[in-house]
């Protein structure tokens, strides 16, 4: 039975509609259920990073005579703003690693295959925007170590035949790395990648909603009717586990282990020993490092980029490469799948050591 | 456990949550004396990383207390969603919701 507040949304906002959707939709249940909770939590870390991404702009100063002062008085002077700043990263790493779990369900179950060729896709650019994110945000404490490591950064694109010098350019507002770079940063960070983020989100989640939750190749193929629990309130509150327990793994995380500050970054100052990005990099900041300088007659940073580059074109059009599925096309994309992860797992762990 | 029962208990913890946000902050506004901050502030300048926390016995006290809290109300809150969870699946068992495909 409808409550007045209720009545009085319906009639001006047509809830009804939404509530009707939200009753009829149902989701599978099998042995890789679990795959399914994946997506909601990253919508909980974006949501968390939006909340505190507010927090943290009405102090932040994106000036490089200010940034690293800003940072600095949010995490010693603002009332819990270095909570609010822990949280902050923390929330990002989570929504990666979460972003990477939830790519690696469909390139497995192959459940990128007819029709949902398109959500793959917007989930593949997502992981691309929520890269950048990361990377963008990383320069804004402008303290020594993220400014050297968006120096190595921005310089990597640098080795692109043709377009290369000038994407470094654009990355970073000049030829170096300077307050523009900063100014740049603040603006992707804050303003243009969270909108390319709710656009591609919104065409995401649409999309799921139109062709429903996939099944995997190995339950499709069994031909047996999957049992399938209501959206709501069955899967809601099973969901809800998830988000207090990752919650609260996130807050613990954020109160124990809080992100350091090093002191403001000099321009002109030589290099810190041990640039390292960010964890979600690492594979990438191996993989060049352990390129020799030459191959051939191609300069080995080129042809690290251009191979990296060729792995994102093939990966982003994994289901118009990967028709057959079923087939032994399809068994041998997913052997390749299972070692590449191993490689990106080796190169993370190398880089760490 | 009655409903009423459990819709108290819930309200309680998620009130006894949020409060512990402002024991936090009471303890980082209102308890550290001017002492205490001006030796916080000098060794602020003297050192290059800042490396966030707790700077005296009252913020630790306050960070554990919100910790502790704050599992204390997860784990109540999984105890009330997963008798519900049970509730709901025994309905939809009786038929009594639907799971028919949109």
């Amino acid at each position: 039975m409808k409550t007045g507040i209720q009545s009085w949304l319906d009639e001006r906002f047509g809830l009804s509609i939404i509530t009707k959707f939200l009753k009829e939709k149902t989701v599978p249940q099998h042995k890789h259920s679990i795959w399914y909770y994946t997506g909601s939590a990253i919508l909980l870390f974006f949501t968390i990073q939006i909340i505190t991404g507010f927090m943290l702009v009405f102090y932040y100063k994106p000036t490089p005579e200010g940034a690293n002062e800003s940072v600095a008085r949010i995490m010693t002077e603002v009332p819990l703003g270095w909570i609010i700043r822990s949280v902050h990263s923390w929330s990002a790493s989570f929504m990666i690693a979460f972003v990477f779990i939830h790519l690696l369900s469909p390139w497995l179950s192959k459940s990128y295959r007819k029709p949902r060729e398109l959500t793959w896709m917007s989930g593949v650019f997502l992981l691309v925007f929520s890269l950048l994110s990361g990377f963008t945000g990383y320069l804004l404490p402008w303290d020594d170590l993220s400014l050297s490591a968006t120096k190595v950064g921005t310089d990597i694109p640098r080795s692109i035949p043709l377009v290369g010098v000038w994407v470094t350019k654009f990355l970073r507002g000049g030829e170096d790395v300077t307050g523009d770079t900063l100014t740049r940063f603040f603006g992707f960070h804050v303003s243009i990648i969270p909108v390319f983020m709710f656009i591609l989100l919104a065409v995401h989640i649409y999309l799921i909603q139109k062709q429903g939750m996939s099944l995997p190749l190995s339950a499709e193929a069994k031909k047996e009717k999957v049992r399938e629990i209501p959206f709501w309130p069955n899967f809601v509150y099973r969901e809800m586990i998830v988000w207090l327990l990752l919650l609260g793994i996130l807050f613990s995380l954020a109160i124990f282990f809080p992100p350091s500050l090093e002191k403001a970054a000099e321009l002109m100052a030589p290099a810190p020993e041990g640039i390292k990005p960010e964890w979600y990099f690492l594979f990438l900041f191996q993989t060049l490092k352990i390129f020799p300088a030459k191959i051939f007659f191609l300069p080995g940073d080129t042809l690290a980029v251009l191979l990296i580059l060729l792995a994102g074109i093939l990966f982003f059009s994994l289901p118009l490469i990967d028709n057959k599925p079923a087939e032994r096309k399809g068994k041998i994309i997913t052997i390749i799948a299972l070692v590449l992860i191993v490689y990106a797992v080796v190169m993370t762990v190398w880089s760490l050591l | 456990m009655s409903l009423r029962r459990k819709k108290f208990l819930g309200t309680f913890l998620l009130i006894s949550f949020f409060l512990s946000f402002f024991i936090l902050e009471y303890n980082f506004a209102q308890q550290v004396t001017q002492e205490e901050q001006e030796e916080a502030t000098q060794a602020k300048e003297g050192q290059e990383k800042i490396i966030p926390s707790p700077q005296n016995i009252k913020e630790s006290t306050g960070i554990y207390v919100f910790v502790a809290w704050m599992w204390i109300a997860i784990f109540v809150l999984i105890y009330i969603l997963k008798l519900k969870i049970r509730e709901v699946d025994r309905l939809l068992k009786l038929r009594f919701l639907s799971a028919t495909k949109k």
